[in-house]
């Protein structure tokens, strides 16, 4: 078989599914592949690392209880995961401003407040940052030389090499993969325009 | 109405091309396209701010340490057979998990439909039974206002003996791998489990607190293992004394409370 194709599909990929069976691995496989980003969405919001790291905790074994709830027809299982944890930091969030009173009483130490980020923002951002891995190589470098690099498509040629009309198409389409895939697992609120299908 | 090409769509995002005069026209005039073109900005930012996401740190060995003994706990525990056999038939949302199974906050259930409210209940009111027959039936009331304490504690309770329960955080100084669960068990004792304590120069004592009015009482010592069972008061207001904290004392002749806490959580029924 020497036929390149010149994007191949996307591995197959079945966690989704086998975490909602309550796969014996599928729990250690999710962690392994989205433990990051949950700790990386609780330690953007919360100032006690080792809150941030119970989040996490609490995140994947609730997911894990509550598996029968998880529809991968709805939604991508990082998806689901983030959307757990950033009511965990919230409800963390609340609990600690609550606690803090208490400590602060008994060890007269106030703690700073913190500016803190937007978590639906944050949330965003990893669903994001996970369709751009998934994304075909091609597509995946072109965006980023445009999304990093700030470069514009006619440099993006220059550079990789690659035809203007090509590069144009990579982006095209990455775009849309990152779109589709923003409405389907982001967190921000509110409905979002359906958008204009058929861009593939 | 003709709709701009999708493609010229995304390079407008991006600031790839300006619009001609034919497609500001259009964009001035058709919402559809400009909402499109407002998202694909948006997914451009997001894009933009994604940089170094992909290689974030591991986290921790221990929280993963954490999540195998907490879901082997809950997995082993009668009650979550029972609820895991309670499908769900309707579609959840992403929260549904957390109002299945944890301490959720009670101000979503009016965001509930009526069958999932219904079968929340159900389980609500076989949990409550047995937390009403319990010794300790003081901490019932602690599930009125869990919203407000720490509802993040997701195993519902690994075993039906347990009324109450706190995931205990290190506090400030303390080594952050430091960290323990506090149970009411329904006899009325408090189940305390600790692990990477620091060491100190004294004792490690148990105190609950009440937020609200700053008083406390010290339910016991730890000794040297990981776990102690030390009895509660059988008329405590678990409601009024929510915090479980763990402090470093000293043999000072001092019974007040040092004020160096290495542990702290707050109890959720």
């Amino acid at each position: 078989m020497t036929a390149l194709r010149q994007e191949p599909d996307p591995p197959v990929d079945d966690l989704d599914r086998r975490f909602r069976a309550g796969d014996d691995v599928a729990l250690r496989e999710a962690y392994d592949r989205y433990g990051r980003a949950v700790l990386h969405l609780a330690t953007s919001m919360l100032a006690n690392r080792s809150d941030a790291e119970d989040v996490t905790q609490a995140t994947f074994v609730a997911a894990w209880l509550g598996r029968d709830t998880f529809d991968p027809a709805k939604g991508s299982l990082i998806g689901w995961l983030l959307g757990i944890g950033r009511r965990k930091v919230i409800d963390r969030m609340r609990a600690s401003a609550r606690e803090t009173r208490v400590v602060e009483t008994v060890r007269q130490l106030p703690e700073p407040a913190q500016t803190q980020p937007d978590p639906d923002r944050v949330v965003d951002r990893l669903v994001i940052a996970d369709e751009l891995a998934r994304l075909p190589d091609d597509q995946r470098r072109m965006l980023e030389l445009a999304f990093y690099d700030d470069l514009t498509h006619q440099q993006i040629a220059t550079v990789t090499g690659v035809p203007l009309g090509t590069v144009k198409s990579h982006i095209r389409r990455g775009m849309a993969s990152l779109k589709r895939r923003w409405e389907v697992d982001g967190a921000a609120p509110g409905p979002r325009p359906a958008g204009i299908s058929g861009t593939r | 109405m003709q709709h701009l090409d999708h493609d010229r769509l995304v390079f407008l995002a991006l600031g790839e091309s300006e619009a001609d005069n034919g497609e500001s026209t259009h964009l001035g005039t058709c919402a559809l396209c400009r909402a499109e073109v407002a998202s694909l900005q948006q997914v451009a930012g997001l894009g933009t701010e994604t940089q170094g996401l992909a290689d974030l740190p591991d986290p921790p060995e221990h929280v993963w340490q954490g999540i195998e003994a907490q879901v082997r706990a809950a997995e082993a525990g009668p009650l979550l057979t029972d609820t895991r056999r309670r499908r769900v038939p309707e579609q959840a949302d992403t929260t549904t998990a957390e109002q299945t199974f944890g301490a959720a906050a009670e101000s979503t259930v009016t965001r509930l439909d009526p069958a999932r409210r219904s079968r929340r209940g159900r389980g609500w009111s076989g949990w409550m039974a047995t937390a009403v027959t319990a010794a300790a039936a003081a901490a019932v009331g602690v599930v009125g206002t869990v919203s407000v304490l720490r509802p993040d504690d997701p195993t519902p309770t690994p075993t039906p003996v347990v009324v109450a329960s706190a995931p205990l955080a290190a506090y400030g100084a303390t080594p952050p791998t430091a960290k323990g669960d506090a149970r009411v068990l329904k006899d009325g004792q408090l189940h305390l489990h600790v692990a990477n304590l620091p060491s100190v120069a004294g004792y490690y004592e148990v105190w609950l607190i009440n937020p609200t009015t700053m008083e406390m009482f010290s339910v016991g010592t730890l000794g040297g293992g990981s776990d102690a069972l030390l009895p509660l008061p059988p008329n405590v207001d678990l409601k009024s004394y929510s915090v479980v904290d763990v402090s470093a004392e000293q043999y000072d002749n001092n019974t007040r409370h040092s004020g160096d806490s290495l542990l702290r959580g707050s109890l959720t029924g």
